[in-house]
């Protein structure tokens, strides 16, 4: 089977949490890629791709959210969204 | 109308002066809520696909309008593009069509109910204030729907904008440039309206019942930051008084600026040292702007958390060695990890913990992880040749931690001798007093350290057992409480007889009821958030020890908060109430 499924544990690290501006780039990142895309904050799990399932996750400072990725090009997705996070969406 | 004084929530500092301007939307028309028939379900799905897409084609003629220097309105309107152009979002609403054969009206209305709800059910504050937004987003829609366009009257001179709520794109539409001030009836400290008016550094009230209805166009109206009061059609002498207020305020935040290098001397000439908390390496610019006497904590957090690794001592050792280099000769409190492993991620289980702030971290964590703890010393150790070198070890709750702990500085040292590395064999060690039970035996622990820091946050929490993040019981949270007060009294005490130096590094140390009892007590270094600091200084400047200590006579004779609070605050007030208000405005807004 070609499907690679890739997870990743990132920590949120920018000061307001998945708000918006970061959602946003979550999403228009995630959207350039094939793989499905999903985040996972304990129980929940929401889509990658969508705005409002980001946003209503809650997802605040601190907190550990996993990335879960399937799909052909699943590491390379993986490894962007990462960087996202390293950066703390480019924020102070 | 006769003059009003009304109370609302003090959002963003500063006084303002001006008429009013009523932000009103023409009532939105009343949705028609039908069923439809199933042949009419394709139709009606087109009907709302095209009021979505016009919303949007609204929406980005509206964004390329924004002036370039406003990027953070034309983001918040990228966001609403996205929502509109989510599929999930399109579903939410389009799903009532097609399985409840409503029409593309009250579906829209029943999928923006769903939309909402899916935010109300989040805790974090920040992320409820979207809920308006989806709300406005849902407006846009169904006037698209029906038709009906609405455009908000043009501003045409400086003004206090008065509004029942103001959206993201309310801002967007209105020229910022010409709001002297924000009042609403909806909102809080961390709504959109504030959250501008800060930005902007203009003042705002929020929080008022009906205030665009109680308000009208061109009133004459003072709205007061600080305080939170309106004043509508206000006497001449209530306008000569906030004038001189404003003045003050003005005069205030230009001497904090000028003044922002001075040494803290009380007016007895007793030297405050004023030094500085800080997360990240960077922040040492800030710290010299203000001139902080040192960095009383530096929280070594940071190089952990957020990397993919774990830092390595020479990591470590090449960031301490650069903090202190560039503070050197002055002092650098460098206090070991403070978290746990769920924190810290790479490798570490996720563990059950019913109280984390009781479980497994700082000092446990890293006692028990003595691999992690002892590459950090490593890096400290050798970093301290570089400078005037603290190393401080948080959560110490008695004797043994702190013996283990030493012990395994002792192995550090014995190991980089071994290897022939430099470093400082003396490094003063110091701990952190913030566990009640570290207050009972610090007669015992003082024999065995450099210094205490006191860190007020968690000592008052555990020792009042109250969780502050908790709203229900946050209110319980007073620095003042006797017990607090005299637990800090007795470290002091215990350390000053020890001949050990005592800081206290928690948010009492920026808490302008709280300096004057510290510097009674004898504690003579505050470390705090570098930008508090010129504040700080100055209020120390108006202080003399010896009404400081008075002060805390009378304290310690307290047996209540109430008691306590009323002591202190009327102390305070009675001495400097404006040079208060104006601190506390800028303590909170941090």
């Amino acid at each position: 089977m070609s499907e690679e499924v890739i997870v990743k544990d990132v920590v949120i690290n920018n000061k307001l949490g998945l708000h918006a501006r970061p959602a946003g780039l979550i999403v228009k990142e995630a959207s350039k890629f094939k793989s499905e895309i999903k985040l996972l904050l304990d129980d929940i799990e929401v889509d990658a791709k969508s705005i409002l399932d980001i946003l209503t996750l809650g997802a605040t400072k601190g907190k550990v959210l996993k990335l879960v990725a399937k799909g052909e090009d699943a590491k390379e997705a993986i490894d962007t969204l990462t960087k996202l996070f390293y950066n703390g969406f480019g924020e102070k | 109308m006769a003059k009003k004084i009304l109370q609302g929530i003090p959002a963003s500092v500063g006084i303002a002066i001006g008429k009013a301007y009523i932000l009103t939307r023409d009532h939105d028309c009343i949705a028609p809520m039908q069923s439809i028939s199933e042949e009419l379900v394709d139709a009606e799905l087109k009907r709302l696909k095209d009021a979505i897409d016009m919303t949007i084609a609204n929406l980005k003629s509206l964004k390329s309008k924004i002036p370039a220097e406003h990027t953070e309105y034309s983001s918040i309107i990228d966001t609403h593009i996205m929502v509109l152009e989510d599929a999930k979002f399109y579903e939410t609403i389009a799903r009532y069509i097609k399985n409840m054969k409503l029409n593309a009206e009250w579906a829209i209305e029943k999928g923006i109910g769903d939309i909402e709800r899916s935010f109300r059910d989040i805790e974090d504050e920040f992320f409820k204030t979207r809920i308006s937004e989806i709300k406005f987003l849902g407006r846009k829609i169904l006037n698209n729907l029906i038709g009906v366009d609405q455009e908000i009257k043009p501003i045409l001179s400086r003004v206090i904008l008065v509004a029942h709520e103001l959206t993201p794109a309310d801002t967007v539409e209105i020229d910022v440039s010409k709001i002297m001030a924000f009042v609403t009836s909806q909102g809080g400290k961390t709504s959109h309206v504030s959250i501008v008016a800060r930005t902007l550094g203009i003042p705002a009230v929020v929080g008022i019942e009906d205030i665009d209805e109680i308000i009208s166009d061109d009133q004459l109206v003072i709205v007061d930051g600080f305080t939170g009061t309106i004043i509508i059609e206000p006497d001449e002498n209530e306008i000569v008084d906030y004038i001189e207020k404003q003045e003050k305020f003005e005069k205030y935040k230009r001497e904090l600026y000028q003044e922002r290098r001075v040494p803290a001397y009380t007016k007895d000439k007793c030297h405050i040292k004023v030094m500085a908390n800080i997360e990240f390496f960077e922040e040492v610019t800030s710290v010299l702007e203000y001139n902080s006497d040192g960095i009383g904590l530096y929280r070594t957090e940071y190089s952990y958390l957020y990397k993919p690794h774990l830092p390595t001592e020479d990591e470590l050792y090449e960031e301490y060695r650069d903090l202190l280099t560039i503070m050197s000769p002055r002092p650098v409190v460098i206090r070991t990890l403070d978290a746990g492993g769920d924190k810290i991620g790479k490798g570490f289980e996720k563990i059950e913990e019913a109280n984390p702030a009781m479980g497994l971290r700082a000092i446990r964590f890293c006692l028990r992880n003595k691999d992690i703890f002892k590459t950090q010393i490593r890096a400290i150790l050798r970093a301290a040749v570089s400078g005037n070198c603290f190393l401080l070890l948080p959560m110490i709750s008695g004797l043994e931690e702190l013996l283990e702990a030493k012990k395994v500085i002792e192995c550090a040292k014995e190991e980089l001798q071994r290897e022939g590395k430099q470093f400082n064999y003396d490094l003063p060690i110091g701990i952190m007093i913030e566990v009640p039970s570290a207050v009972c035996v610090a007669d015992a622990l003082a024999k065995e350290v450099s210094f205490f820091s006191i860190g007020s946050n968690d000592l008052i929490q555990y020792s009042l057992g109250i969780d502050r993040t908790n709203k229900y019981v946050a209110h319980l949270f007073q620095p003042l409480h006797p017990a607090i007060i005299r637990g800090i009294k007795h470290t002091v005490d215990v350390a000053k007889q020890a001949g050990i130096q005592v800081t206290m590094c928690g948010e009492m140390a920026g808490d302008p009821f709280c300096v004057p009892i510290l510097i009674g007590m004898g504690i003579t270094t505050l470390s705090l958030s570098p930008n508090a600091a010129p504040g700080i200084k100055r209020m120390v400047r108006m202080l003399s020890y010896k009404e400081c200590k008075e002060l805390v006579d009378n304290v310690l004779k307290g047996k209540s908060v109430i008691e306590n609070n009323r002591i202190v605050r009327q102390k305070i007030y009675d001495k400097i109430p404006e040079e208060l208000q104006f601190y506390t405005s800028f303590f909170e807004k941090q």
